[in-house]
């Protein structure tokens, strides 16, 4: 009896689970073959990624430093899916966001309990009118999203570039590329873990409930499958659409708040440490679930940290994004692959799922 | 049915293979037998027709026969060998083409284009010229005009679908399989297709028509098989069937196929329920609605006639909200509504069975219990302020399925996986449930079994007896005829004319559909 494949329309949940891990470990293993062949023993370097993330207490609070940020861009990119819109620019609404709340920190005398929640708003806010002209540019004049959301990445990273190294310098002069230590700063909920962690989770689970069990969300989801027949029913499907988008925006942006006034405590170029981008592989892989971004997110994180890892044992950056791209590689591989199905080409096969 | 038989009554040689035959053939899906033990031989030179109930598993055995999904058991046996195809491309490859109810082509290419995409006899590198040249010549061989120059998207639903069979034919078919394809077709446009088929099987080739017109079955084809439940249950010869014998073999039963008007004169019409006084609407096409003044009453259904494409879309955008007229009024219940927009409308009792239901009044990709309350989501029980309950949601789902005759074995299943008659079925009901006042229903029995077709027209007339005001558009003028109280005749956004559809003059509305003004009417 002889075998083919045959692709099906649809893959079945744990087929597609199942493909998923097996993603991975083949990923690892492509992944300590290039090691092994470049002379690096790939066993102790994984133990020592394991080690390293999960065996201390200092492992654990650097992976909730990076669990965080991807949480918020992952959901930012998540949450634009849901209306049908791809958000490729949470990377420059989290520096937006990481500007706007540094503004505040600066210029804005006050205490600590009313700068921090007016920051966060500051940052919301800067995120979301980063969005705006391609929300706008979408609903109403029908431009795609995908190119215009990218091109104000760049005009975000430039600017905080030049407001780091220029008018927002440190005056102490002791620093060459960054504005002064904030003086305020999200309080921490565990060694260096501060709220943006816990604050990320709960914004994921309301997201959650918000897109189950609410009206707007059932709204949403119509729109955003086909909108043809949201507006048949009276929806209205532009309001949802700039709504829904500038939230994503402004999920991005409270990131790039927590992230410069919670983790590195001052603005810098390059803050956004392509969270915007890998923001997109969370929320794709989660397939646009704000449950689902909580366990890719955190998957990333454990990745990059144990590229940082790596690095610390002397392997280069290209090294550690090549093979964080081929995991991503690998997985949208298995994605594909779960939809094959191997089916005997002769003989009767006894049919079953049937009574 | 003895072999020798067939291939005597086809005017075969005695002994001639079938084309293609299905052998023991079952699909299951999660739930439900889509297909069980099914065979079906068809031969050179013969329009076999497949006839079966909404969800028989008519659909799913051709996408089984051409690769798109594959069986749990049987095989596929073409000259003397056992097949199995992995995709449509293999399916066509060995000569076996479909052409799907809904048009799988590019929009914004043209006819040449479309016909040589993805096609391996394609040239590497050709002119534009060339290639509709090439186009021209397949056409004129294979006996389907087109104009191989026209961007699809311009094309009326007649010649796209030409253009997808001539894509099939072009490839070298030898089986056809046509999936409900004169659904959307004008009664001439259907004549033209029938002559199309009937000069491809005189060169050998075969035919396989899944339609729910008993008529058209009588007339085009040679033999019918039919499906129940997923069974194949008899072969017949289409000479030895009559509808009624066709119809009772479809469902197992005898049914009764009443006249709708029934009561007679014993019925009060009331007050106009809706009405449009001189409504124009301008789109990017131009003019699509000139001037027109119409009044439903309650208690009344009026029929809509026309060729399609003549504003009747239109008509129903503006009469269920959906846009707003340029100019003129839209008074519901003595209330101008005109501007309201479509979810008001639907509070205020208008249901519309859109035209278009994959494109306008579903979304396919989300669940069947997202789809079923797509009109009442928004009202309690379902929702209580901003809170939307899913469970709530998935009972009314489930008796929104039940008094449709739907049969669904999961509710979180993608809607599109339903039969495209339970997806009409399905959306019908949904808007027959809210229609308290004026129920707008385009084109309603589109892929409609028989017995679906005749419970839905007699859900109408209990509507239109208890005081609701039914519009109905179709391009079956028998059905129009049988069931309006009286009939308007559109032609080219405009109203040609207003007729009492008992003892309508035929030829008369006919005239009308060319465009022709109602003899002592002002417009
Ligand atoms: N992809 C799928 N997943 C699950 N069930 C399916 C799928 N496709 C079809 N079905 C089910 O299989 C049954 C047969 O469907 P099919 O589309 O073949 O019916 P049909 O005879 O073509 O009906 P219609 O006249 O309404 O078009 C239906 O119950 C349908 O819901
Ligand atoms: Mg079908």
């Amino acid at each position: 009896m002889s075998y083919r494949l045959q692709r099906m329309p649809v893959a079945a949940p744990s087929v597609l689970f199942s493909a998923r891990v097996l993603s991975v470990i083949l990923a690892l293993l492509t992944a300590a073959a290039v090691l092994a062949l470049s002379g690096k023993d790939p066993i102790a370097l994984g133990g020592k990624v394991l080690s390293s993330t999960f065996g201390s207490r200092f492992g654990l609070e650097d992976l909730g430093l990076l669990f965080s940020p991807l949480l918020y861009c992952g959901l930012a990119v998540a949450v634009g899916l849901r209306i049908g819109a791809w958000n490729i620019g949470a990377e420059g609404q989290f520096n937006l966001g990481a500007f706007a709340a540094t503004g505040v920190a600066l210029f804005v005398p006050g205490p600590a309990w009313l700068l921090v929640p007016l920051m966060a708003l500051a940052g919301m806010a800067g995120g979301a009118l980063w969005i705006l002209i391609p929300t706008l540019a979408k609903a109403y004049a029908d431009v795609s999203e995908l190119i215009t959301t990218l091109l104000m990445n760049f005009v975000a990273l430039l600017l905080v570039y030049w407001v780091a190294t220029g008018p927002w310098l440190d005056p102490s002069g002791m620093a060459l590329a960054t504005t002064a230590r904030l003086s305020v700063s999200v309080p921490y909920v565990w060694g260096i873990v501060h709220w943006g962690l816990p604050v990320a989770l709960m914004l994921a689970v309301g997201l959650a409930v918000m897109f189950a069990y609410t009206r707007w969300g059932y709204e949403v989801r119509i729109g955003g499958a086909n909108p043809g027949a949201a507006a048949y029913a009276g929806m209205p499907v532009q309001r949802h659409l700039i709504l829904v988008m500038l939230m994503s925006g402004a999920i991005a942006g409270l990131g790039g708040m927590m992230e410069v006034a919670g983790t590195v405590g001052r603005l810098q170029g390059g803050i956004s440490n392509n969270y915007g981008y890998l923001g997109i592989m969370v929320a794709v892989l989660a397939r646009a679930a704000p449950l689902g971004v909580i366990a890719t997110a955190f998957f990333m994180a454990v990745i990059l940290n144990g590229g940082i890892v790596l690095q610390s044992q002397g392997l280069t950056t290209h090294t550690v994004l090549a093979i964080t791209g081929l995991i991503l590689f690998y997985a949208a591989i298995a994605d594909e692959v779960a939809r094959y199905k191997l089916i005997p080409t002769t003989g009767k096969v006894t049919p079953k799922g049937a009574r | 049915m003895h072999e020798d038989s067939i291939q005597q009554r086809l005017g075969l040689a005695p002994g001639t293979p079938p084309l293609v035959a299905l052998k023991g053939v079952s699909k299951y899906f999660p739930g439900v037998i889509a297909n069980e033990d099914v065979d079906l031989a068809v031969y050179p030179g013969e329009i076999h027709a497949l006839l079966g109930e909404n969800g028989a598993g008519k659909s799913t055995l051709m996408n089984v026969l051409t690769g798109i999904y594959h069986m749990d058991a049987g095989e596929i046996i073409m000259d003397g060998e056992s097949r199995r195809f992995a995709s449509p491309i293999d399916a066509i490859a060995a000569g076996i083409g479909m052409v799907h109810q809904h048009f799988k082509l590019v929009k914004a290419f043209t006819v040449a284009e479309n016909i040589h995409l993805g096609w391996d006899a394609t040239p590497a590198r050709i002119s534009r010229k060339a290639l509709e040249e090439r186009t021209m010549n397949l056409a004129d061989t294979l006996g389907l005009a087109v104009k191989p120059g026209a961007i699809v998207a311009d094309l009326s639903t007649g010649e796209q679908q030409r253009v997808e069979i001539l894509r099939v034919l072009a490839r070298d078919a030898k089986v056809l399989i046509l999936d409900e394809p004169t659904a959307v077709l004008t009664p001439s446009e259907a004549r033209d297709l029938f002559a199309a088929l009937r000069a491809f099987v005189a060169r050998g080739n075969a035919v396989i028509f899944i339609s729910h017109k008993l008529d058209e079955v009588m007339e085009i084809s040679n033999r019918v098989s039919i499906l129940r439940a997923g069974r194949k249950i008899a072969t017949e010869w289409t000479s030895d069937c009559s509808e009624t014998s066709l119809a009772q073999l479809m469902v197992g039963r005898e049914i009764v196929l009443n006249d709708m008007r029934g009561d007679g004169g014993a019925r009060k019409i009331g007050a106009p329920m809706v009405t449009l006084e001189g409504v124009t609407l301008k789109s990017e096409y131009g003019t699509v609605l000139k001037n027109v003044s119409l009044s439903v009453r309650a208690g009344e259904i009026l029929g809509i006639a026309g060729v399609a494409g003549n504003g009747q879309r239109e008509l129903t955008y503006v009469l269920s909200g959906l846009v707003a007229p340029s100019k003129g009024t839209v008074t519901l219940d003595g209330e101008d509504i005109g501007r309201a927009g479509a979810r008001v409308f639907a509070q205020k009792g208008v249901g519309h069975i859109p035209e278009d239901r994959l494109y306008a009044g579903m979304a396919p990709t989300l669940s069947i219990t997202d789809n079923a309350v797509l009109r009442e989501y928004a009202l309690p029980p379902l929702s209580n302020g901003p809170w939307y309950a899913p469970r709530r949601a998935l009972a009314l789902a489930r008796e929104i399925a039940r008094i449709a005759g739907v049969m669904v074995p999961d509710f979180a299943m993608p809607a599109r996986n339903l039969s495209g008659g339970n997806q009409q079925r399905l959306v019908a009901r949904r808007e027959m449930r809210i229609a308290d006042k004026v129920l707008i229903a385009a084109y309603p029995s589109r892929g409609l079994d028989v017995g679906a077709i005749n419970t839905m027209m007699r859900y109408f007339v209990e509507m239109r007896d208890s005081g609701v005001a039914v519009v109905l558009i179709s391009e079956e003028l028998e059905e129009v005829l049988n069931l309006a109280d009286r009939i308007a005749v559109m032609f080219h956004g405009e109203i040609m004319g207003v007729v009492p559809a008992q003892g309508a003059d035929i030829e008369q509305i006919g005239l009308m559909m060319g465009g022709q003004r109602q003899q002592g009417q002002a417009a």
